[in-house]
């Protein structure tokens, strides 16, 4: 019995890994798609959108199971209500992802003075999403602080970024549209930063038990 | 243990208790009836002496409580009765014990009361008269007497399992302890019972199995590491559920992974789209590969997956490094395009002036100059496919003759040939230094101090010079060519070695360059295991150094 239960919790493990190695993917994707102007790519990010949907629905069944079925405590139940919690934050990433794809593939390839800033905030926010998936997979506390930190330089990006479209529409104004639109882009970002946060803080709390807001 | 002890220990009692009780009874029973029947027979005869002479007084007299007298009359009439009223008794003339006495005088007989409790003994005798005395007396049966036992059985019962548990805790105590104390770790060391030595033996050899096969399990799990330790392809091996049952160093450089990770999932050290796509193929067809670029250099992997009697028990992962492979193919792929493009153009060249001439376009007296032009762009195709296979000849790596050459010699002859176009130039040649006797083929050692010569010469500046200089040291010789020219700015200098790499394209084109000259030298040196290094500085000087070994 014992053993089938560290074997359910195993595939769980595997599960959730799978689906962040997704998300990554997902805004990997989306940035690239973003930087090179690339509509196709921009696409399977869509794709993958759905398959990180599906996920999210398996994995929480498989922990409602798991739940009700094994009654796990201590360590086994963090790790559950973790899981429970960080697929979520991992949906919302793949769903970001795609909300940027599909503006990207309404930008056709716009360009301007600001979209340098975009993309190092677009590498960042990705170092933090597979920095986070990273201190799962690895069960690492420390990796896990240090995605948090993070949070503070992609929050400094998005207002640097906001200033520099305030400065382009007041020179461009026949380019608003275009300019809210990547407004919208690096505030997705922004957000994506904050769920890779949330994902590392509930690592954390998987591993020691101590949540920052409980 | 102490509770089978008790119940042999108990079950013993229980029968010995039985046995000697139904023993006891069976003999005693018996006796004690023939006694009280002898006596009934002295108790009756005397009575019957007495009733007969003194009548039925001296029965109403006699106050017999232990007997029941009864008189009866020879039809069966009961006259008098001890115990009951004789007038209420019926015809005792059927019973058993007075028909006996009527007929031979006495009789007796037993029967048991309707309760199974009693049982009766009656003993009669015919009197002178003719009528009948009988004596009875009652006494328990052996049911009853059993059943009056059942207290102080009980009793003995209770004493019996008290003392038996007592005893076989204590027996089993003594008989277990030597058992405890066994040290199994040296089975032969022990002074138990002899009964237990088969067993230790037993316990001893297959200690002596286990650690053998122990041995040789660890032996050969260090050979595998060994094997595997030193690998340069990375190995990995999973099992069934996907957990790392076995990785090697290169491997775990590789995924940069640590030693923890062994009984982890797969995927906590590499979980890329390819990979696991990958994965997932060799699980469902049984083998899987790809190539990706790790830590900047290019891997093939490949996944199979384990198969024996119809079970997967696991995959096997392989990476090997193929960066080598990737940047030959290239090469060459970059070489083809390239020598096709250098063909190509003194081609066109030629085409289009002979096309000219051919339609006539081209006044007579023009001719000379396009049949010039002809004439030197294909003098340049034939240098440039000499040069052509000069490379492949040496990419062949076939063996060429050796002999004694004296670099210094070779390097004076050059410099006679190339005496002319310095001197176009205005560039002033000198070699000096030692004989530098080297065994190589001379062929190639010309064509190496050949073309350094023939660059130094062409990316010189007018009035400038050029240098070679020959050091013979222990076991090796210097070649030396430096030149005052242009120079090679740093970023070039690595790629100058590269077949068809120019610095300067345009440039090129008119000092007639097949872009293949240092490329030859880089290979007819590492044709002779020699070393080339090039220092340089922008418009001042470049120094293109050789070393040659002298030793074998």
């Amino acid at each position: 019995m014992r053993n089938r239960f560290e074997q359910q919790l195993f595939e769980l493990n595997r599960e959730i890994i799978e689906m962040g190695a997704l998300c990554e993917e997902a805004i990997e994707a989306a940035a690239k798609a973003l930087i090179d102007g690339d509509v196709i790519l921009a696409e399977t990010v869509k794709e993958n959108g759905s398959a990180i949907d599906q996920m999210e629905r398996d994995i929480e069944s498989r922990c409602m199971k798991l739940l009700l079925h094994q009654q796990p405590v201590a360590k086994d139940l963090r790790l559950i209500s973790a899981a429970l919690k960080i697929i979520t934050d991992m949906e919302r990433i793949g769903d970001q992802a795609e909300d940027i794809a599909e503006i990207v593939a309404f930008l056709n390839g716009h360009n301007m003075d600001g979209m340098k800033l975009i993309t190092e905030m677009a590498g960042e926010t990705t170092r933090m999403v597979t920095s986070s998936v990273d201190a799962f997979v690895k069960k690492d506390v420390e990796l896990a602080r240090n995605v948090i930190a993070r949070d503070d330089i992609v929050d400094t990006y998005f207002s640097k970024v906001k200033r520099g479209i305030i400065t382009w529409i007041a020179e461009n104004p026949e380019d608003g549209e275009f300019a809210l639109d990547l407004l919208m882009i690096s505030k997705y970002f922004e957000r994506i930063g904050d769920h890779a946060t949330n994902i590392a803080e509930w690592v954390i709390y998987s591993v020691t038990g101590i949540h920052k807001e409980v | 243990m102490t509770s089978k002890i008790m119940k042999s220990i108990l079950s013993v009692a229980i029968a010995v208790l039985m046995a000697s009780l139904t023993i006891i009874t069976g003999i005693l029973y018996p006796y004690f009836g023939s006694v009280q029947e002898s006596q009934l027979k002295d108790e009756l005869s005397l009575a019957a002496s007495a009733t007969q002479q003194l009548g039925k007084g001296y029965l109403e007299k006699l106050n017999a409580d232990r007997y029941r007298l009864t008189w009866v009359n020879a039809d069966g009439t009961v006259i008098y009765d001890s115990h009951v009223d004789a007038a209420t008794m019926e015809n005792h003339a059927d019973r058993e014990e007075i028909r006996e006495a009527l007929a031979s005088g006495t009789g007796s007989s037993t029967r048991q009361s309707s309760t199974l409790t009693e049982q009766t003994i009656y003993e009669a005798t015919r009197l002178n008269d003719g009528s009948v005395l009988r004596v009875s007396v009652s006494r328990a049966t052996v049911l009853v007497l059993v059943l009056g036992m059942l207290r102080p059985i009980a009793i003995v019962l209770v004493i019996a399992i008290v003392l038996s548990a007592w005893l076989a805790h204590r027996m089993a105590k003594t008989i277990v302890a030597p058992l405890n104390n066994l040290n199994l770790d040296n089975p032969m060391e022990n002074e138990a019972y002899e009964e237990l030595s088969p067993l230790l033996h037993r316990i001893h050899a297959q200690h002596l199995e286990i650690k053998s096969q122990l041995r040789t399990l660890q032996h050969k799990q260090n050979e595998f590491e060994q094997i595997t330790g030193n690998m340069k392809e990375a190995l990995v091996l999973l099992d069934s559920t996907g957990r790392i049952l076995s990785i090697n160093p290169a491997a775990r450089t590789l995924f940069g992974a640590g030693i923890t990770c062994i009984g982890e999932d797969f995927l906590t050290i590499d979980r890329k789209q390819n990979m696991r796509l990958a994965l997932q193929t060799a699980r469902e067809q049984g083998s899987a590969d790809f190539r990706a670029r790790e830590n900047g250099r290019e891997y093939q992997f490949d996944l199979s997956r384990i198969d024996s009697d119809g079970n997967h028990h696991g995959m096997v992962i392989l990476a090997f490094d193929i960066t080598e492979q990737v940047n030959a193919e290239k090469n060459r792929q970059e070489f083809t395009a390239n020598v096709s493009h250098e063909l190509k153009t003194p081609l066109q060249s030629i085409i289009g002036s002979a096309e000219l001439m051919e339609n006539g376009i081209v006044k007579a007296e023009d001719a000379p100059r396009f049949v010039g032009r002809i004439r030197k762009e294909a003098s340049r195709l034939v240098t440039l496919i000499d040069d052509i296979i000069r490379l492949s000849q040496l990419d062949d790596g076939t063996d060429m003759p050796h002999e004694e050459v004296s670099l210094k010699v070779l390097s004076e002859e050059v410099c006679e040939t190339l005496a002319d176009a310095a001197k176009l130039k205005d560039v002033s040649l000198e070699v000096t230094g030692d004989d530098g006797v080297i065994n190589g083929v001379r062929r190639l050692l010309y064509e190496i101090v050949y073309n350094l010569c023939d660059n130094a010469i062409k990316y010189n500046n007018p009035g400038g010079s050029v240098k070679v200089t020959v050091a013979q040291k222990s076991g090796e010789v210097l070649l030396s060519v430096q030149d005052t020219g242009i120079g090679i700015s740093p970023e070039h200098q690595e790629k100058v070695f590269e077949r068809f790499y120019r610095v300067d394209k345009s440039h090129s084109r008119q000092s007639g360059g097949t872009g293949l000259g240092l490329s030859i030298v880089k290979h007819a040196v590492q044709y002779h295991h020699g070393k080339i290094t090039l220092e340089s500085e922008e418009n001042k000087r470049t120094i293109f150094s050789v070393i040659f070994s002298t030793r074998a």
